[in-house]
């Protein structure tokens, strides 16, 4: 049994080329799971640190239910009989120099150190020794602030030296660690008013509750209050589609890999068929050569698996970053821990290689043991069989298939059933390749003919021939360009959706500001709204609220002035519908509709500042601002509701017909640059919106590279596997007089053959793959409508690299031919 | 006076939340001093002297329950200027002066001694002092005057205590007129005076309670204010206030010195049954530990036994420490570590047996306070 498992191994070192492949094929498939894996986590647990971090002692949090609130509101909480500690937060932010949106918090930090001590221990304690005058200037100058430590050290800041803001410059005097990553600002509360004009106002308080029940009984009208076991599951919910998504590329990171070295595994057992053979007709048991095979197998999946982990390390740091800038654009600015290397890492890695390599060789070795030797002996099964064989692949294919399509149908709201439906549809259609081939297999012979005369018509013939392994091959190329185009023409689809409905709702000449850093001042929108010229104004507030437990947004508009400018895409009806919002009618989202089953003549309740209000839903309008829900109403509605006047943007109107437009327009610009406040054109508003866009899908871009990547490999294995084979097919076109650069373009045109075909397959399962994404699975994660929009630049993309990898992976078996091909013999014969 | 001491550094050092970070500001810097005798005007002068640095208002009282169990209680408020001016009129957070409270309990009966905390700001009304009558808070624990009666309130969890303090002799002014002298130089003092006989009646909860109990006793306040600073050479001090069964309360303080000496201006005051006051100079106290208790967290060795003598008095006494902890460890926040609990003794005045109790404050035991002054 040694002897039989020392010559497969010795096997492996004699094909050198073929076993890096393979090994490559499987390190890459660990790599791109483990490395994505690994980067979802930390960055998921970097945000639920950051959040329970600040969250410090607290027990509960209390707030308006929208906007700020009066801090005199801190004396009656101070004399509550069930509060042990307070402390009153502003929670805001400013744009750094970079352009980084920055989280500042102000607070006292005499009450602080009950909820956080730790937070501003190490500040304080840094500036032990410098004289107490300078220790005194965190409460004394109104420009003095602490900053995270991290974040200075990358901006090359020390204690001392000066920061540029949004909102000034500030001066940095000490550092501090925060061990969940978020870079921090933090400043005196009095101070934090100050220079975001918020006199007399705090944004929450930070509660120590004594008795909650108690508690409740008293603030429970006019207030939010929230434990903080709530407040993490309103996070984690409202950070849970962006979860889903890091879970959903893990996944299919895992099965493009376990795909990957299903192929690889499968072709080194389906490429040693004949040396299996011929050990068993010496004598050689059954299970001593499965166990040889398994040896072998398990030595690629250890060693590939061992690779893989350590790239997938590496590539984890890298992803991780791009997770962190995705999630500094959707939520807040983070910079997600990098994972840190352990033995556990190592470990999944070999787990995954093994495992999936165990898989793929199953069906060929229980084949291979069933097997006569004789038939063994002749090597490559011959194609009469294959085509069975893909018949019956093709079979259960379908029936993969019909059981995906039903649970997708069914899933409801099971996401991770219809995640693995999806995969199922993927699997399912890769199982038809075979078939497929077979089918297409004469459309393909006239198609190389034509690219590459003979040499294309044999290698058309030659995949055909080899449909075992060509069919894999196809597949397995197949699965990873598909999910290029899938995900490419989602995006594609969303973003087209998204510049529709931008159309639609932002219709505004200018916008003066869009950045949550910013209000605009109260009395600046009355300047502007008295500018009788100006065609309207509106003001824009958006606050996040809890509806059912969950998190929803309520926005307030000026409805008279969209009436009059805007062109919502209703769901149903039209403008009509402006009527009832400016009489105290609500509108509300797709995502709110659907995410709470809220139907127009439905009424729905909200806690304002004076208790619960009934409010009638009108009508319902596609939205993508948010996936969470969102209400609109009036600013009126809203103002009697909450008492709250602060302003998030204005957009400023201006009818296309009036001669003074141009005038008018650098008029309010002015005016609002000399407040200091950001203006954006109705294009650049777009742009804004779609960069923040863009950043959110760059994980899944990586996604598609990685995927690309896998493809090659997976490709140039399954070409190696078939030259190397056909030593004595080449021996046959030596001896039958094709010359070498004949051999070179026939191998050259059955790698574009095969990448072609797969290209085509691709376009058709990709689109497919599209169509699930944006029907259900995004419909059913995020609640919103996405319209299916053809775009011709993912399959060009696609046919580039189905051609490219082709190229690249025939040229080693293109160079070997015109190294060998003149010695070759057909050495069998 | 030397309470002093350690509130200054106490309050200094909660202001920034961290032990021994933070030096004294020099002092005076527009702030007044206490440097002449002054003319007081009760109940005005209960309140806040903003003009000062440093002030407070220092309750402590030794009470009795409802099954004959002991308690005793300090509740003190201190306010430290920061700045003499609010640099920002509009903006409550502005800082003029902080204020830091102290709240600790001893269950003499279970030999437990629990304490609290707090530091705020005036901000938005979270803390501060009338200038009119006596009437200062921090949070939720408030001292106030109505009617000639003090009126203390504060809750911690599950503990709290609410008592009503009826004064039974005069205010005492110590030192000169109320100048108390901290050292040769002028602006070395402070003014200080004390209600050294409050009836009290109320009620208390400790966590360790399932209800709260009636209580009454004796409680004793202390007002001081000032703006100067105390020399690097005093390494801690000893104060004792004591009720005497005879009617007299007895103030002594000793200002311990590097060098092992008391520093001169250590003195006292004996308060007569009717109220009148006599001042005591430092040659008239003889004061001896007799026995001692080492902190198992601090490491700090505190005496725990005394025996006292006031010759012109011809007052002769022994007394103890009632629990043996009661050491408050606020290294965690403030940083500062000191011991303030009840004793109880016995002994002789003019050949006539009397008992005592009251409360004493050590500091600079474990660790020094001279340092960080």
């Amino acid at each position: 049994m040694k002897i039989v498992t020392k010559s497969f191994l010795r096997y492996l070192i004699r094909r050198r080329s073929l076993s890096l492949l393979q090994l490559m094929g499987i390190a890459c498939g660990v790599a791109a799971v483990i490395g994505m894996v690994l980067s979802a986590r930390s960055a998921l647990s970097s945000f639920s640190d950051a959040v329970s971090f600040l969250q410090g002692k607290g027990t509960h949090l209390i707030e308006r239910p929208a906007g700020t609130m009066d801090e005199r509101i801190l004396t009656d909480l101070m004399r509550d009989r069930a509060v042990r500690s307070m402390s009153p937060v502003l929670d805001r932010k400013l744009r750094l120099e970079d352009g980084n949106l920055i989280r500042v918090l102000g607070i006292d930090p005499f009450l602080d150190r009950q909820i956080r001590p730790e937070l501003l221990h190490s500040p304080f304690t840094q500036r032990r020794g410098e004289s107490g005058e300078r220790n005194m200037e965190f409460f004394l100058d109104e420009r003095a602030v602490f900053l995270e430590a991290r974040l200075a050290d990358k901006m090359g800041i020390s204690p001392g030296s000066d920061m540029k803001t949004s909102r000034g410059l500030l001066r940095v005097i000490a550092t501090f660690p925060n061990p969940s990553g978020e870079p921090l600002i933090l400043m005196d509360i009095a101070h934090a008013q100050e220079i975001f004009e918020l006199p007399g106002q705090v944004d929450h308080v930070d509660l120590i509750l004594d008795d909650e029940v108690d508690f409740r009984s008293r603030w429970e009208t006019g207030f939010r209050i929230q434990s903080s076991l709530e407040r993490q599951e309103t996070f984690r919910s409202m950070v849970g589609a962006f979860r889903l998504n890091l879970e959903a590329m893990s996944l299919m990171a895992l099965f493009v890999a376990v795909f990957l070295i299903y192929n690889t595994t499968m072709f080194t057992v389906v490429s040693r068929r004949k040396d299996a053979g011929i050990l068993r007709s010496l004598g050689v048991k059954r299970y001593e050569v499965t166990i040889a095979f398994l040896a072998e197998i398990l030595i690629l999946g250890t060693a590939g698996g061992a690779i893989g982990s350590v790239l997938g390390y590496l590539l984890s740091h890298f992803l991780t970053t791009i997770i962190g800038s995705t999630i500094s654009n959707l939520y807040f600015f983070l910079r997600p821990t990098p994972p840190i290397w352990s033995f556990l890492i190592l470990l999944s890695g070999i787990i995954l290689g093994c495992g999936a390599s165990i898989l793929g060789s199953l069906l060929p070795l229980v084949e291979l043991a069933r097997t006569d030797p004789v038939e063994a002996l002749r090597g490559r099964s011959a194609s009469r069989r294959s085509g069975k064989k893909a018949l019956k692949a093709a079979y259960a294919g379908i029936v993969v298939l019909m059981i995906s399509l039903v649970i997708l149908l069914a899933s409801g709201k099971q996401i991770y059933m219809a995640y693995a439906a999806t995969f199922g549809v993927l699997l399912g259609l890769s199982l038809l390749t075979g078939i497929l081939l077979v089918y297409a297999a004469p459309a393909l012979k006239v198609f190389l003919s034509l690219v590459g005369g003979i040499a294309g018509k044999v290698a058309a013939g030659n995949i055909r021939q080899n449909l075992g392994r060509s069919g894999v091959a196809v597949a397995a190329f197949m699965v990873a360009l598909s999910m290029s185009i899938g995900l490419a023409s989602m995006i594609g689809s969303f973003r087209e959706s998204l510049a529709w409905w931008m159309g639609t709702q932002l219709r505004g000449d200018l916008y003066i500001s869009n950045a949550s850093e910013t209000e605009v001042p109260l009395d600046f929108y009355e300047e502007l709204r008295s500018i009788n010229a100006i065609g309207g104004v509106d003001a824009y507030r958006k606050v996040k609220i809890l509806y059912r437990g969950r998190t929803a947004y309520i926005t307030a508009i000026n409805a008279p002035v969209l009436q009059r400018f805007a062109r919502f895409a209703w769901i149903e009806g039209g403008d009509e519908h402006w009527e009832a919002v400016k009489s105290g009618g609500v509108i509300i989202s797709e995502s709110f509709a659907r995410n709470f089953n809220v139907r127009p003549g439905d009424t729905i309740a909200l806690d304002g500042i004076g208790g619960s209000v009934q409010l009638k839903v009108e009508a319902a309008f596609y939205d993508y601002s948010t996936e969470h829900g969102l209400i609109m109403m009036d600013r009126s509605t809203y103002l009697n509701l909450f008492h709250d006047y602060a302003i998030n943007s204005v957009a400023v109107f201006i009818n296309p017909a009036n001669p003074r437009r141009q005038e008018l327009l650098d008029t309010v610009r002015e005016k609002a640059l000399a407040r200091g406040l950001p203006v954006f054109t109705q294009k650049q508003f777009y742009n804004s919106i779609l960069e923040v866009f863009d950043s959110t899908f760059a994980i899944t871009r990586s996604m598609r590279i990685m995927a690309i990547v896998i493809a090659f490999f997976g490709i140039a294995g399954a070409l190696m596997t078939l030259f190397i084979e056909r030593q004595r097919d080449f021996g046959i076109y030596r001896a039958l007089g094709f010359s070498t650069g004949q051999v070179s373009s026939m191998t050259l045109m059955e790698a574009i053959g095969m990448g072609f075909i797969s290209f085509v397959l691709s376009c058709a399962v990709g689109t497919i793959l599209a169509f699930i994404l944006i029907k259900v699975i995004n419909l059913r994660s995020f609640n919103w409508t996405i319209f299916f929009h053809m775009q011709w630049q993912p399959y060009l993309l696609t046919a580039v690299t189905a051609f490219l990898a082709s190229l690249g992976a025939a040229l080693y078996p293109i160079w070997k031919v015109r190294r060998n091909y003149p010695q070759m013999q057909i050495r069998e014969e | 006076m030397k309470r002093l001491i350690l509130r200054i550094t106490m309050v200094l050092i909660a202001v920034l939340g961290v032990i021994l970070m933070l030096p004294v500001p020099v002092p005076a810097d527009g702030w007044k001093q206490a440097i002449t005798q002054r003319s007081w005007h009760f109940p005005k002068d209960h309140g806040a002297h903003p003009d000062y640095r440093t002030e407070w208002w220092y309750f402590t009282g030794n009470l009795v329950g409802e099954k004959s169990n002991r308690y005793g209680y300090q509740l003190t408020f201190f306010r430290q200027g920061i700045q003499t001016e609010r640099k920002n009129r509009r903006n409550a957070w502005s800082i003029h002066d902080v204020y830091l409270a102290h709240f600790a309990i001893s269950d003499v009966g279970n030999g437990s001694f629990w304490f609290s905390e707090q530091v705020s700001r005036p901000g938005p009304g979270l803390a501060g002092a009338s200038t009119h009558g006596m009437d200062v808070w921090c949070l939720n624990w408030r001292a106030r005057m109505k009617n000639g009666r003090v009126l203390l309130d504060a809750k911690h969890g599950g503990t709290y205590l609410r008592l009503e303090l009826i004064p039974r002799k005069p205010v005492v002014l110590h030192g000169e007129n109320g100048l108390s002298r901290k050292g040769p130089l002028g602006g070395q003092a402070t003014y200080y005076y004390s209600f050294t006989d409050l009836e009290t009646k109320g009620i208390l909860k400790t966590e360790k309670m399932s209800d709260p109990v009636n209580v009454t006793g004796k409680s004793w306040f202390d007002q001081e204010f000032g703006s100067h600073q105390l020399s690097a050479e005093q390494v801690g001090w000893d104060w004792f206030s004591l009720h005497l069964s005879d009617g007299r309360d007895l103030m002594i303080y000793m200002l311990r010195r590097k060098d092992g000496t008391v520093e001169p201006s250590s003195s006292g005051t004996l308060v007569e049954k009717n109220g009148r006051a006599r001042h005591l100079k430092l040659q008239d106290i003889d004061i001896k530990p007799l026995a001692h208790w080492k902190s198992p967290a601090s490491g700090g060795l505190y005496p725990s036994r005394w025996q006292i003598r006031i010759p012109p008095a011809d007052i002769s006494l022994v007394f103890s420490t009632t629990i043996t902890n009661q050491e408050l460890d606020t290294a965690g926040s403030t940083g500062v570590i000191y011991y303030e609990g009840t004793v109880s003794g016995k002994g002789t005045s003019s050949h006539k047996p009397l008992t005592s109790e009251g409360y004493v404050e050590m500091t600079g035991y474990a660790g020094s306070i001279g340092g960080v002054i």
